[in-house]
């Protein structure tokens, strides 16, 4: 093979093996970003119960019906949360995100028993809609470290239809 | 030694297939296993749109392969057996195109959309599309590759790439929903997903392009070529999905066209040579690098180098997009421009640093070889025509000229010689580096060939 110390190929090999050394560097600030917010030993070993997520009326503020998984988009929904089997050492909040991660509902954070009075956490459509976005929505009740979200410990999905 | 004396070949065809071809048959088959495995497993247990669509798209998936190998068989061939397998190639590769046409408007554009909006959102694609596809082409300008090879590869990336990439984004997706916080550390499980699965996705075309289309396939230039049309290839299809998509869930609200003309401009646009295009370069480069290099470890290393940057460069987009959050005011408009260019831009520029270095290195390594070609006296370069083929833009020149004086016939016959002279040197170059696997008589036949090209374009 006649690549000798001169070959320009080497060089180019060289360059993409700097562009590699970056490239681990971006991807070790990935897995160090991924272990910041979603700690490996961080499991406080408490569920939340999800009790339901139903159909709501925003006028009266109470749900109706059964437990449901898909909902319409025009539609309005809210998730119940029992927050009474939760130990009150730990500081908890429960969030709705919609099919594009945007925050559409909450409740706390807060000791469970400063949000026993919020049971019913209702998905907000977001501000200039008219109609709650088509897609995945997330329901999770998170247990909070300084102030973080480090665990989800009760979790439904749902389905908006389009 | 006289340029028409038969000495033994450098490196003799092998009696067998070389072992790249079995590697390029054994990845071949893992993808297609892999591919029907996801599809069955998504049918059983996920049983969304993604799911029925991928199942039903195995046929399409199975008739790509068939007509890929096809095509590759065609090579090397007398010029009847070509044709015939070149036209069964293209009529499987048509019917796999718009079989998969047919799936993806049926279960996912669509779906959502309507079939009408699908139609828009696809030809609005592809004027742009083909302009990547022409810029990418024409940035090899000393040998520019097959139109039919960058389209195989833009077809990949369209078709089987985004295949693979909803079925393992699917899982992942519907794993990572269920177990992790909402939030950065979701969004960098997601961004390590579509890093991962759409470059391996993508790559495996541009290693298979490698492993198969070794002649056609000669360095860093090429790789990049490559790579960036299956990233286009890519890009084409997510756009169409995303723009339908956006129009399906924003026209309630009356602003669906607006988002989809929206991500138009961001993919086609914008990001036309920065997103996947510039991710699946990178992993071109890698592979073009290899082909040069001369211990297997080495190539090894500068394949999987390219994977990683790419990995990296995509990484880094999905999962810090949300640091750059984009105003709704009119000054928006400058944050998503400058988004991109910050974002994307440096990945583009590296890319365009190995491509300045490679075009570089081929056009000194094609003058050298042209130049002793000449001095050979074997005829297929005379050494006056050295510094015009050494030159893209002489070389344009010359045929311009023919076309003055013998219309258009002139043009193409001379374009054809300079071509095959061309490649006499790219494959002298090749030789010289012993990295080429055809026989010296190849090279001899190209020679007898230049010389009939130079009868016809006698002028």
């Amino acid at each position: 093979m006649v690549v000798g110390v001169s070959d320009p190929v080497r060089t180019l090999y060289r360059t993409l093996l700097a562009y590699g050394a970056f490239a681990i560097l971006i991807l070790i600030a990935g897995v160090a970003e991924y272990v910041h917010f979603e700690p490996f030993t961080s499991s406080a070993s408490v569920h939340a119960k999800a009790v339901g997520v139903y159909a709501y009326d925003p006028a009266t503020k109470q749900t109706s019906g059964p437990d449901r998984e898909r909902f319409a988009r025009n539609e309005e929904f809210a998730a119940v949360v029992d927050w009474s089997g939760l130990p009150d050492n730990i500081t908890v909040e429960a969030v709705w995100f919609d099919s594009f991660e945007n925050v559409v509902g909450s409740v706390g954070p807060g000791t469970p028993s400063q949000l026993r009075s919020q049971t019913i956490v209702p998905a907000e459509v977001p501000q200039g809609l008219k109609y709650h976005l088509p897609g995945e929505y997330i329901f999770a009740i998170e247990r909070l470290d300084n102030g973080r979200p480090v665990e989800v410990i009760g979790r439904r999905v749902v389905y908006v239809e389009r | 030694m006289s340029a028409f004396s038969t000495p033994t070949a450098a490196n003799p065809r092998p009696r067998n297939r070389p072992a790249r071809y079995i590697l390029a048959v054994v990845i071949g088959a893992v993808v297609l296993l892999v591919v029907a495995g996801n599809s069955l497993l998504d049918y059983v247990f996920i049983d969304t749109i993604p799911g029925r669509a991928t199942l039903y798209g195995l046929v399409a998936v199975a008739l790509i392969a068939l007509g890929t190998y096809i095509q590759a068989r065609a090579f090397n061939r007398d010029a009847v057996t070509r044709r015939r397998h070149l036209i069964r190639a293209g009529v499987l590769l048509g019917l796999a195109a718009m079989l998969w046409l047919l799936i993806s408007d049926l279960f996912l554009f669509a779906e959502s959309a309507g079939p009408g909006v699908a139609a828009v959102c696809a030809l609005a694609c592809v004027p742009t599309t083909a302009f990547g596809l022409w810029v990418v082409r024409r940035i090899d300008r000393n040998e520019k590759e097959p139109w039919r090879l960058v389209l195989v590869a833009a077809a990949w990336g369209a078709v089987v790439a985004t295949s693979l990439v909803i079925w393992a984004e699917t899982f992942w997706d519907a794993v990572a929903v269920n177990t992790l916080v909402p939030g950065p550390g979701l969004d960098a499980s997601n961004a390590f997903s579509a890093g991962m699965f759409e470059e391996l996705g993508k790559g495996v075309a541009v290693l298979l392009l490698f492993l198969v289309m070794r002649n056609e396939f000669d360095d860093v230039v090429d790789g990049i070529v490559y790579g960036a049309a299956v990233g286009l290839g890519f890009n084409f299809m997510e756009t169409i999905t995303y723009m339908t998509n956006l129009y399906a869930i924003l026209s309630p609200e009356g602003s669906g066209g607006i988002a989809a003309g929206f991500q138009w401009y961001a993919r086609q646009v914008l990001g036309l040579f920065m997103g996947h295009a510039t991710y699946t370069a990178l992993i071109g480069a890698g592979i073009g690098i290899a082909r040069q290099l001369p211990s297997r470890r080495q190539k090894v290393i500068a394949i999987l180098t390219g994977f990683l940057v790419a990995i990296a460069a995509h990484f880094s987009w999905d999962a810090w997009l949300t640091f750059f959050p984009i105003e709704t005011s009119l000054f928006g408009l400058v944050e998503v421009h400058l988004r991109t260019i910050v974002m994307t831009g440096p990945f583009t520029a590296a890319v365009i640093v190995l491509l300045v270095m490679g075009l570089r290195n081929e056009s000194r390594a094609l003058y050298e070889q042209l130049h002793k070609e000449a001095g050979g006296g074997a005829g297929a370069v005379l050494p006056a025509e050295v510094d015009i083929l050494a030159s893209p833009w002489r070389r344009f020149g010359e045929r311009l000229r023919a076309l003055d004086k013998g219309g258009l016939g002139a043009y193409v016959r001379l374009a054809r010689l300079q071509t095959a002279q061309l490649d006499l040197a790219m494959e002298r170059w090749h030789r010289e580096r012993q990295e080429i696997d055809t026989p010296l008589e190849a090279e001899q036949e190209l020679r007898g060939e230049i010389l009939t090209l130079r009868r016809q374009a006698a002028f």
